[in-house]
């Protein structure tokens, strides 16, 4: 693999984003409108939940900025099928570039990307909702990191299962939609039905959105959420592995069926 | 330079390329032809590394040497070829310069040398007033340019064109030509694809046709036309099918009526064309004029339509070697006739 190349094509993806900022903008003020509105019912539900005096932000500041970075997964697809659209794909690939270095060019920044709009909701939160994290700042940046590296690699891997855009879109959208409602983006999930909650630890988003609550109301450290941090590291390498066996950069992608 | 080997593709029963083989020295261009479908863009995409051949190999390599094999080394491959494909390929949110920039950084270009380049481009490609332009808001001739430029930015050894024109408007065509003939004369091999065969003339060119998977005759653009090609002289009429005089082809010295009968039949059999096929100095304007004079008497029932002299050109060579007829190119008898401009024009372009 050359560092070079990926190099390179992460610039491109850099530029690209700047140059389109519009869905990440979306990503950023879409929750941040949430919150306004459901902050009083949070702030309700944490007060049931013995958390007196808490600000609602603190359960919905980390349930939808992990909700709306799933939403994200569109934004993955988007970068690489949009590269086989413009025909620079081939280009590229003519270049030299090989199908690890593409994906690594384009997934890298994305990951950044993703991290860095969880970041400003939850800053702009700070100012906003009067959000404060009562644990460790490492671990929350740890788990962001966590859930922006699975965001990405289930984009990765659903570029690779799908060839056409629609597809990929309505699979990520639903999947990222379905996993956010279950992981407990909207609502705690001890007051979903108990299939649901069954459901629930099965999904990245919920050990993402637990380990954010823990660090914002429970004060917790990076001990207290390496379980959190260790799950969501598993998903990403199983989306990783399946997308490797999956994923061939000679593979034709087309907008629609 | 680029040495190809007895390439072969098959897409399940289909051969696409049987046994292809084509040397491309330094400094050269090969006018690769052929018809839709013959294989050219299959070949390309091999021989540049996106596709794996069923059999055979693609060599390439610096100055006279031939001495990496693509499919084996496609990273070192990769620096050494350049690729604009049939389909445009650009960035276009991404403004000119940084298109160029991709492609430059891709290469492993430093950031002084690439923006050198950059310029460099620019300016042959006549591109410098829209350097900072998004590409998604250039002409269709300008982003042709842009998209033919990408392919330059690391100075290839072998440099792959497939069909670099289409769309391009009568400057950006120049243009283009203009910088493949510098690029060859500073040592690139080049490989072109084209439908606009004057184009190859005009870039004095190499020619290879390739047809039916391999290469079916090589040469020079005269040499091509001196073997296979002469000029013709099609009449065209409406009305009731007209009886030949036998003084008519004597009009035109030396000429051979092609067999002697109607070749085309009009619409619901009126009409027709005939076609001789004559040397070049048969073809003089008076002795068409005379002839169509002549024609115009032909009788009431018949009207001549018009007289097409279609000089020997590279089409007519690649369609006799290809074995496509020049009739089934030809507009509709019941149309109106074109002129010889015109004709000459549409005699430039194959249409297979």
């Amino acid at each position: 693999m050359s560092f070079t190349r990926s190099a390179a094509i992460a610039r491109t993806t850099i530029r690209l984003v700047i140059k389109d900022p519009g869905v990440t903008i979306i990503m950023v003020v879409m929750p941040l409108i949430f919150i306004a509105f459901l902050k009083p019912s949070l702030q309700a539900q944490l007060e049931q939940q013995g958390y007196h005096g808490a600000s609602g932000a603190q359960l919905g500041v980390p349930g939808l900025a992990v909700f709306f970075a799933f939403l994200s997964i569109q934004t993955v697809c988007m970068l690489f099928f949009r590269e086989h659209f413009w025909g620079t794909w081939q280009r590229v690939r003519a270049a030299g570039a090989t199908g690890i270095e593409l994906v690594v060019g384009k997934a890298g920044p994305l990951v950044l990307v993703i991290l860095a709009q969880m970041a400003v909701v939850f800053v702009t939160s700070t100012w906003l909702f009067g959000y404060r994290a009562n644990g460790s700042l490492l671990a929350l940046v740890l788990l962001l990191a966590g859930v922006a590296l699975c965001v990405v690699a289930l984009g990765v891997l659903v570029v690779s299962l799908f060839r056409t855009l629609d597809q990929a879109m309505v699979l990520g959208n639903m999947g990222g939609m379905v996993m956010a409602g279950f992981g407990g983006a909207l609502a705690p999930t001890s007051t979903l039905p108990g299939w649901a909650q069954a459901f629930a630890h099965v999904t990245p988003t919920y050990w993402g959105i637990e380990g954010l609550r823990s660090v914002s109301l429970d004060g917790a450290g990076v001990a207290d959420v390496a379980p959190a941090l260790g799950v969501m590291a598993l998903f990403t390498a199983a989306c990783v592995l399946v997308a490797t066996a999956r994923f061939r950069p000679t593979d034709t992608k087309v907008g629609a069926t | 330079m680029l040495l190809i080997e007895d390439l072969r593709k098959s897409y399940g029963a289909h051969e696409v390329l049987r046994g292809l083989c084509l040397e491309v020295s330094a400094g050269q261009i090969m006018g690769l032809v052929g018809s839709n479908g013959a294989g050219k863009s299959t070949a390309i995409s091999i021989a540049c590394g996106l596709m794996t051949a069923s059999g055979g190999r693609v060599l390439v390599g610096k100055a006279d040497l031939a001495d990496v094999d693509v499919a084996a080394d496609r990273r070192r491959a990769a620096g050494l070829i350049g690729l604009a494909p049939q389909e445009l390929g650009i960035y276009p949110m991404l403004s000119v310069e940084q298109n160029l920039i991709t492609f430059a950084e891709l290469a492993g270009l430093g950031r002084r040398a690439a923006h050198a380049q950059v310029e460099r481009i620019v300016a042959a490609l006549d591109l410098e007033p829209q350097l900072r332009q998004r590409a998604d808001t250039l002409s269709g001739g300008q982003a042709r340019r842009l998209h033919t430029g990408m392919a330059l930015m690391h100075r290839p050894e072998v440099l792959f064109l497939d069909e670099p024109t289409v769309g391009a408007d009568v400057a950006a065509r120049q243009a283009i030509l203009a910088v493949v003939r510098d690029i060859a004369a500073q040592g690139t091999a080049v490989v072109y694809t084209t439908h606009y065969l004057t184009e190859l003339a005009d870039l004095g060119a190499h020619i290879a046709i390739l047809h039916e998977g391999r290469i079916a005759l090589e040469g020079s653009v005269d040499e091509m036309v001196d073997a296979h090609a002469a000029p013709s002289v099609a009449i065209v009429t409406s009305g009731e099918r007209p009886t030949l005089p036998g003084w008519v082809p004597s009009l035109v010295d030396g000429a051979v009526l092609d067999d002697g009968t109607v070749l085309e039949d009009g619409k619901a059999g009126r009409g027709g064309r005939v076609r001789w096929d004559a040397p070049t100095s048969a073809i003089k304007t008076d002795r068409v004029a005379a002839l169509a004079d002549a024609l115009g008497r032909l009788g009431a029932r018949t009207k001549l339509e018009g007289v097409d002299v279609t000089p020997a050109s590279l089409e007519s060579a690649f369609l006799d070697i290809t074995g496509h007829h020049l009739s089934g190119n030809h507009t509709d008898p019941g149309e109106a006739f074109p002129t010889q401009a015109a004709s000459e024009e549409s005699s430039d372009v194959v249409h297979a």
